[in-house]
């Protein structure tokens, strides 16, 4: 039922729309939810296949790893060059398959799907209270900049008889933020992947982060922090609810 | 040795060679010699900022190939401009290539009868590690006893700016500032201490989020006098 009704949905929406970031930025579609109406269906070929976001398809493999490390390596040689530096001296020797390496490591997100990491660790467990996980220390990468973004994610949900595995909630957000990203989004894309996966009551993500964009260049503002947030279903609704995970998170 | 040429290593190589700095082991000698000063400071090349602009595209084409080497997609929204701003990005990080301690130097030593320490504390530093093109960052403390000649205090955070601007070593640039504050000023002494965290040690690798790195250069009376060396940690020490 809830598949049909994300297809009819999908069909209504502009398929010409690419998927970003791996991930189709809609909305989570759970039943009964009134607020964001919109099928969040992410896939690689938007027109044709139509999977929720938490079964996405994987976009990259350890072999792609492999096949692109030296044009990567290459492409940070010309780097280096470009930056006037010498890549022949004993410290930039080997930087260009380090970096290259690293860059990697720091879009590993791209190599994980949720549905492998979360398929065996839903429980049901008849409990209906909130549940937080926070100080999930984060770190991403700003996809206009390339320059690291850090800090830590807060994350409460209200089970619906079925409960997650505590890791596997800061799973989610490594998947997520070990890509290029926008704090906005990542935001988004954690609530949306804990909704589809256990359709909860109600899901809340704050994210509260450094931008070193905005730290070692442009504005220079050390001190700066940026705040996001999304609340889903009784945590939109319910300001009740919402306060209790604030002051919660906040303690 | 690692630390023998320090300004060859990572200054600028053009063709043009580096003077090379005084490589041996007693650093007393730097305090007097004064000769070598001026032109150690300026065979040290410098990158025109004209140059930046021609050096643009290559740069942006090389960072095209990384985000598709990445498995993204070069045309969505998101990432269109982003070879551009990266380019630029890294540029403005490794803008210490652009100046040398001379320009800034020059004019702001003054004659000044005094005698005693001298700090300058909890200057924000931002540098990309060499090995892995990645930040880190911490703070620098800086203290020199002068003899006779003191140096304007924002000229202090500007030495740390150039050395820090550049793909760098935490000890070397730890040395580096040391040096360069010695050789302007012919000091009784420098320290430098650089507290940072690499991020190559925390976003990747073995991923220790909460340790720091610390490195320390003195020179003169900083490291033959124990009692300076105490009272400079002693003043630097603030609340961490």
């Amino acid at each position: 039922m809830e598949r049909s009704k994300q297809k009819q949905m999908n069909q209504n929406e502009n398929e010409t729309e690419a998927p970003i970031n791996g991930h189709f930025d809609g909305r989570a579609k759970v039943p009964g939810w009134s607020a964001g109406g919109a099928a969040g269906t992410p896939s690689t070929v938007p027109s044709s296949s139509v999977m929720e976001s938490w079964r996405e398809e994987r976009t990259r493999s350890l072999e792609d790893n492999e096949m692109s490390l030296p044009s990567i390596a290459a492409a940070y040689t010309t780097i280096l060059r470009g930056l006037g530096e010498d890549p022949q001296r004993q410290g930039l020797l080997k930087t260009p398959w380090r970096a290259a390496t690293a860059m990697q490591f720091f879009t590993k997100g791209y190599q994980e799907k949720i549905i492998d990491v979360l398929n065996d660790a839903i429980f049901d467990e008849d409990h209906d209270e909130m549940v937080i996980v926070k100080d999930i220390d984060m770190f991403s990468m700003c996809e206009h900049h390339l320059v690291p973004i850090f800090g830590r994610v807060h994350i409460g949900y209200l089970p619906n008889k079925r409960v997650l595995g505590l890791s596997k909630l800061a799973r989610i957000v490594e998947i997520y933020s070990r890509r290029l990203q926008v704090q906005e989004r990542l935001t988004k894309q954690i609530a949306v992947a804990i909704t589809e996966a256990l359709q909860p009551a109600g899901v809340g993500v704050v994210i509260e982060a450094t931008h070193m964009c905005m730290v070692m260049r442009g504005v220079q503002k050390m001190n700066s922090k940026t705040v996001t947030s999304t609340m889903l279903g009784v945590f939109r609704e319910d300001p009740k609810t919402r306060d209790e995970f604030l002051s919660l998170i906040r303690s | 040795m690692e630390y023998q040429k320090a300004a060859e290593l990572n200054g600028l190589c053009n063709g043009k060679i580096v003077t090379e700095y005084l490589c041996r082991n007693g650093f007393s000698e730097l305090t007097v010699d004064t000769k070598k000063v001026a032109v150690q400071h300026k065979h040290e090349t410098s990158r025109k900022e004209a140059e930046d602009e021609s050096r643009l595209p290559a740069l942006e084409a090389a960072y095209s190939t990384i985000l598709r080497g990445l498995g993204e997609n070069t045309d969505r929204q998101g990432l269109l401009k982003t070879p551009l701003r990266a380019a630029k990005a890294m540029q403005f990080l490794t803008k210490g290539y652009h100046e040398t301690i001379y320009d800034i130097l020059n004019d702001a030593i003054f004659d000044e009868d005094h005698e005693e320490l001298v700090i300058v504390k909890d200057i924000d530093m931002f540098s990309l590690c060499e090995h892995h093109l990645v930040p880190f960052f911490g703070k620098v403390h800086i203290g020199y006893l002068p003899s006779k000649k003191v140096v304007g205090l924002s000229k202090l955070a500007r030495i740390v700016e150039i050395y820090s601007r550049r793909l760098q070593v935490q000890e070397r640039l730890t040395k580096q500032i040391a040096m360069a504050i010695s050789e302007a000023l012919q000091p009784v002494g420098v320290a430098v201490v650089i507290e940072a965290a690499h991020m190559c040690m925390v976003m990747r690798g073995v991923q220790k989020m909460n340790s720091r790195t610390v490195t320390s250069a003195m020179l003169g009376a900083f490291r033959e006098d124990p009692k300076a060396r105490e009272e400079f940690l002693a003043l630097t020490k603030s609340a961490q």
